[in-house]
This record gives C-alpha cells, structure tokens and sequence, in this order.
C-alpha cells in the first residue's frame, strides 16, 4: 500500500558565478552566469524567468521641440522607480508565461517597470470621482516613457531577452548576464522565479555587488570626500607637467 | 583590449592611446596659436561620450597644463606681459565664479544644451569670420606689396579716456585698467559656460580692443588662461566632484609635448597666416556646434546624464 505523503512544493534554487564585479582601471564590463535548479517532483512543465535590477537612479529627460526654428530641449521631466540596469530573462516571452496582472505585480518584463513621473503628477477630483490621478504630460505621458526605456536600452542597460534562460538538463538551468561598462557601481539583485501554469510557485533572490576596486576605488574615494585636496592636487599635477615638458624640451 | 582605461569619475571607458593623440594635437594648436584649445577638445570628450560636466571639469586642468608649458617658452622669449595678464586674470576670476553659478542655473532648468550650442555658435563664428576676413585683407594688401595702414598710434578713448590707468611697460601702453578687467571678467564668465580657456575670444580682443602689440599677446593670454583654469579646476574639483584625474592626465601626458612642438612651429610661420587658419578652425568648429539646433533630431529625446544633467 502506497504511503500518502504531503505533495512536495516545487522550488527553485540558483546560484551566480561571481558574486561581487571589480571595476578596474581596464573594467570592459562583466559576464556573469547563472546557474539554478527546479525541484519539482511531480515534473510539471515549468518556466523560469531571471529579473536582474542594478541600484535605482532618477532620470531627467528632455523632449526636443521647435521653436522659431531652432530644436531646443523641452522643461526635463524626472521619472522615479527606473533601475539603473535591468534585464528580464525567461525560457519563453514572457506573456506566454503568466497573464498581465502577475507580471505586472512583479514588475517582470520592461513594459511592466513601475517608472513613474510623480512631479507630473496630481490627484484631484474629476466629475465627482476622488483620486483621479491626472498626468501634466496627458496623453504624451506613454511616449516619454517608451523613450526612457528605448534610451536605456540603446546604452545596453535595459534589455528583455525572450530566450535568454535555457534549460541545459532536465531541471537544470542557466542564464547569461552581460554588464556593459557603463553599468552603474552599486548592489544589484537578480530575482529567479519559478512559474507553473501561469502562478509563481517559488522565487529565490540572489545579490551582486559591482564597485571599483584598487587605484580606481581611492581616486573616487578621494575625490569626494577630501575634494579641494584633491582639486589641488590634480592641478598641481597638471602645472609641474606642464613646467617638465618645457624644462625636457629644453635641454634637447 | 588592455588599451582601454576605465576613468573613475566619469565612470567610462575610453581609449587610452587615443585620448593621448587627441591631448597631442589639441596641445600642439594650444602652442601654436596661444589658445587654450578648449574650445576644441570640449565638444570631441562630449562625442566620445564622456559626461559634458566632466569633460568640462577636467579639461581644465589639461588647459593649465598646455599652457604652462608653452608659457614657460615665450617667457624665456620675453614675449608675456605679467602685469597685465594679472589685471586680465582678476577680472578672469570674478567671471568665472559667476558663471559657474549661472551654469549651474542653466542646467537646473535643462538649458545647458541649447546655451553651450548657442554660444559656441555665436561666439566662435564670429570671432572666426572677423578674424578670417581681416587676416585675408592682410595677407592680400601684403601680396600686393602695398603700404599697411598705420592705426596702432591712434588712442581710442576707450582706452584712454577711463580713469585709473596703469603703465604696462611691456606692453609698452599707458591705459584704464577699466577695460582689461571688463575682458576679463566677460571671458571668465563664458569659460565657465562653455568648458573653454577663453583664448580664442582673448587673443582677438587684445588685439583689436586693446591694441597690444602682437609679439606679447600670445604669451599674455595664455599666462592669464593659467590663473583662470587653475582655479576653475580647483572650484570643480571642491565644489562639483567633477574633476577626473586619469582624464586629466592623459589628455596632458600628450598636451605638454604637442605645446612645446606648436610653440616652436609658430616662429616659422606669419602671423596674419596663423590667425587665418586658426580663424578657419574657429568657423568650423562653432558651425559645427550650431548645427545641432538646425537639423531635425533622430531621436527626439534626450537623457540628461550625470548627476546635474
């Protein structure tokens, strides 16, 4: 006779290769790779998506405008909530995986980021109806956010990679994560989660660190924190460089 | 490729080598025409994609250096007026801390683009139309063996009418220190502004507002450009973080040489031919910048980097 147990939740374990990226003087970006498992014991069929997010930073964007036959830049509008990289990595598209809602909470895919302009924003009542938040930028508003994300994209911070993970054994899988050189310095986090039948089952969250490390690391340390020392040691470097090329020009 | 160097304030990598070349050439103009060369090393860090804040701060310290080291040649020349590139560095220094406020103004409300384009377009092009067209009639009237007019006896009462007027025997002018404080405090302002020394716009005022003799102009400016781009390259450093030392030094590393050798070119050429050409690359450089207001954009959006924009 057959012993009932408990069904064994499914789970997913992953790990990174490197855990901490050394930005140093000859920094070219990194390739990270990841490396996890599904255990599943009853072998559903199961996606897996790889949200990995670099420190948040605001961004200022400007739109281009004509006036009097000149293109000059428009007032610049801050959005909030962008990460300063972003890459979604999954074994199939991503709204193949799971409907809109869920990817939507988890921010799971570029379109569903939560960025948002909040100084463009107010909350007011329309016809009667309380809290209508209502946006300054109006029906433009989606533009310029297709804009922050096709910029970001353009400098390879933001990337969506419909195949990007790969299943190389049976529950085994791996993920491709490649750091361009302007990827910001700070921690990032790569989120794994396991989707059956269109729900997250399991997600694990792993972390990595990208900082400057050795000479790059002082000068950067020294810059901002003893800032006219530094001010004035960079000059001095500049004027006795100055005074040596002529002094070696010269004597020959 | 282990060429490529990682600059840690602008947070970029850039090629090393190139970068050298680049200090080179723009060092080597620098001697030659006694400029700065800001002007024309600002907007190719731009389109080599390091931060404009940065590029600004950091050329700074590369102009002082250039200048420094052709300076030290046309002392031993004896061709710097001491006295009165400190009366123009004063007013340099009152301009600069002025304009760097307004700057900081400018990129508050996202106009920095539309400003430096602007200047740029207007100053250099007519700087360099002025220079051009008068540097041409020179060499003409000079091809054509006739006599050159004689205007340097005149006295304009610019000069002359204003009180508190100070010998600059070098110079040999006895005139308002009102008017060199005045240039002074205007080209601070603009360096500020526009990421340059301030030379190209020096040099021709001295020339024609000033009336200095053209033997000691070259000398004098830069000298004034050293005091100026000194402090600007401290003022950044302390007050915006912005200065980045790597760039620095290897846009100087090349810089010094290039100055030395366009110093000592300079002997070998005329001097209205040299302010044509200069002129010349003057025209080129703030067409090319205007440009960009006139032509339709590509890309609509633009992303204001740094942390200022």
């Amino acid at each position: 006779m057959m012993v009932q147990t408990a069904p064994v939740p499914p789970s997913v374990s992953a790990a990174l290769t490197t855990t901490e990226v050394r930005v140093t003087s000859g920094f070219q970006g990194a390739r990270i790779v990841l490396y996890g498992a599904v255990f599943d014991p009853s072998h559903q069929p199961s996606d897996i998506v790889v949200l990995v997010r670099g420190p948040e930073q605001p961004i200022r964007i400007a739109h281009k405008v004509r006036i009097a036959g000149l293109w000059i830049n428009s007032r610049p509008v801050v959005f909030h909530g962008a990460p300063g990289f972003y890459k979604a990595a999954s074994t199939r598209p991503l709204d193949q995986i799971a409907g809109f809602g869920v990817l939507r909470r988890l921010g799971a895919g570029i379109d569903h980021l939560a960025i948002n302009a909040p100084a463009e924003q107010r909350v007011e009542t329309r016809y009667g109806v309380k809290d209508v938040v209502v946006n300054r930028l109006g029906a433009d508003y989606l533009d310029w956010r297709q804009a922050v994300v096709r910029l970001k994209a353009k400098m390879g911070l933001y990337e969506e990679d419909d195949h990007g993970v790969i299943f190389v054994d049976q529950n085994l899988f791996k993920a491709d994560i490649t750091l361009p050189t302007d990827a910001p310095i700070g921690r990032y986090q790569a989120q794994i989660l396991l989707f059956q039948n269109g729900q997250l089952v399991s997600q694990r969250v792993r972390e990595l660190d990208v900082k400057k490390v050795g000479l790059q690391r002082s000068l950067y340390l020294f810059a901002h924190f003893h800032p006219w020392t530094y001010g004035l040691v960079s000059v001095s470097i500049a004027l006795a460089a100055g005074w040596a090329a002529s002094a070696a020009f010269r004597r020959s | 490729m282990a060429l490529d160097i990682y600059l840690p304030i602008a947070e970029v990598s850039v090629n090393g080598p190139l970068l050298v070349a680049l200090g080179a050439g723009v060092g080597f103009i620098s001697g030659l025409f006694g400029i700065g060369g800001g002007f024309l090393m600002t907007p190719i860090l731009v389109f080599l994609g390091i931060p404009p804040a940065v590029a600004v701060a950091s050329l700074a310290s590369h102009v002082a250096a250039s200048s420094t080291s052709s300076v030290i040649s046309y002392t031993r020349a004896r061709a710097v007026d001491f006295r009165m590139g400190g009366v123009l560095a004063s007013g340099g220094v009152v301009g600069s801390i002025v304009g760097v406020e307004v700057f900081r103004w400018i990129r508050l409300i996202g106009q920095a683009d539309l400003v430096v384009s602007l200047s740029y377009l207007i100053f250099l092009g007519v700087i360099g139309g002025l220079m051009l067209s008068e540097s041409l009639t020179t060499i003409i009237r000079s091809r054509r063996g006739g006599s050159q007019p004689q205007n340097r006896d005149r006295r304009p009462p610019l000069l002359y009418g204003l009180p508190f007027k100070v010998k600059f025997p070098k110079s040999r002018m006895y005139i308002s220190i009102i008017p060199p404080i005045a240039l002074g405090v205007f080209v601070g302002m603009l360096s500020a502004i526009m990421g340059v020394g301030g030379g190209f716009i020096l040099v021709p005022a001295m020339i024609y507002l000033l009336r200095m003799p053209a033997n000691v102009v070259v000398g004098t400016s830069l000298f004034q450009i050293i005091i100026t781009t000194t402090l600007t390259s401290v003022l950044q450093a302390g007050r915006n973080q912005t200065v980045d030392i790597v760039l620095a030094t290897l846009l100087l590393i090349g810089g010094v040489i290039g100055a030395q050798l366009g110093a000592k070119a300079s002997s070998r050429f005329r001097a209205e031919e040299l302010r044509a050409i200069l002129a010349l690359i003057v025209l080129a450089v703030g067409l090319r910048m205007g440009l960009g207001l006139f032509l339709t954009p590509t890309e609509p959006f633009v992303l204001m980097t740094g942390s200022g924009g």
